[in-house]
């Protein structure tokens, strides 16, 4: 499982980092905003992106968008603190296929990727 | 139009909550609130580094959340296992409290209580201007024997 981290938060993408190292994941890339995401999507064709929505430049839900054109296999986790359920249900609807709100602790995260990953075993 | 003062207080508690919230859930280190005030007078309340976020959509306004290098560097120890954070370390700290904390508030608020993503700063920024025509309301909160400010202002 390769992963790309989008956050323009760098203690972030280092604690998303740390928390899944247990996991048979290889992180492929990490990405400050979502055009730096796009390339790194377009070259690299990650299996799972873990996406916060706001960033600078183009945010997580136009990055979305764009992913779901150019590589639409990837499955999309969006970690976000927009807590509201329209922008959850918006991401969803966009694609995404895991939704976390931060903040988001080791625990969080594990029961996110045991969700994920178990998903894609019945796929 | 000026927010009214219950609808005001209502917010505050939101962010309140947040607040709470976030060091809880992320350190199990409750937070301790001290007596939020109204700012009557000009200038801002500061300490070393800050975390500003600007609101729009059906609210308009800021919220920032300031404390001392030793909270950020406490708490990024606590995450990512860093004894001795950058400057950028801290300052990223900052941004995403900051960013966490209004961003929660959306819960309650609904999507069209819009956020900017993080301004941060060290100090006193000269060029930091705040809209004279804003309510500002101070929360004092300890965590971990460190002191920082959440600041509202709304219209």
């Amino acid at each position: 499982m390769r992963l790309l981290i989008v956050d323009d938060s760098s203690i972030m993408r280092r604690i998303i980092e740390k928390n899944l190292k247990d996991y048979d994941i290889e992180i492929i890339g990490t990405a400050p905003d979502g055009h730096k995401a796009l390339e790194i999507v377009k070259e690299k064709k990650p299996d799972v992106i873990t996406l916060d929505i706001t960033m600078p430049g183009m945010d997580g839900l136009a990055c979305l968008d764009e992913i779901m054109v150019v590589h639409p296999a990837a499955k999309v986790m969006i970690i976000t603190a927009l807590s509201d359920k329209l922008t959850g249900l918006r991401a969803l609807d966009k694609g995404a296929r895991g939704f976390l709100y931060k903040p988001v602790n080791a625990d969080d995260l594990a029961n996110a990727f045991d969700r994920l990953l178990k998903r894609n075993e019945n796929k | 139009m000026k927010t009214s003062k219950a609808e005001f207080d209502a917010t505050c508690s939101l962010f309140i909550n947040s607040v709470n919230n976030y060091f809880r859930h992320l350190t199990e280190i409750d937070s301790e609130l001290n007596v939020p005030y109204i700012k009557q007078s000009e200038g801002l309340v500061l300490k070393d580094y800050t975390g500003m976020i600007g609101i729009s959509g059906n609210r308009k306004g800021f919220v920032y959340i300031s404390a001392d290098r030793h909270m950020y560097e406490d708490l990024i120890k606590i995450f990512i296992g860093i004894d001795d954070p950058s400057d950028e370390d801290i300052l990223d700290m900052a941004g995403e409290i900051s960013n966490v904390v209004a961003g929660n508030v959306r819960a309650n608020l609904g999507a069209n209580f819009m956020i900017s993503v993080p301004v941060v700063f060290q100090g006193m920024p000269s060029q930091l201007k705040i809209p004279s025509d804003v309510s500002i309301y101070v929360i004092p909160i300890v965590w971990n024997n460190h002191e920082a400010y959440v600041v509202i202002g709304l219209q």
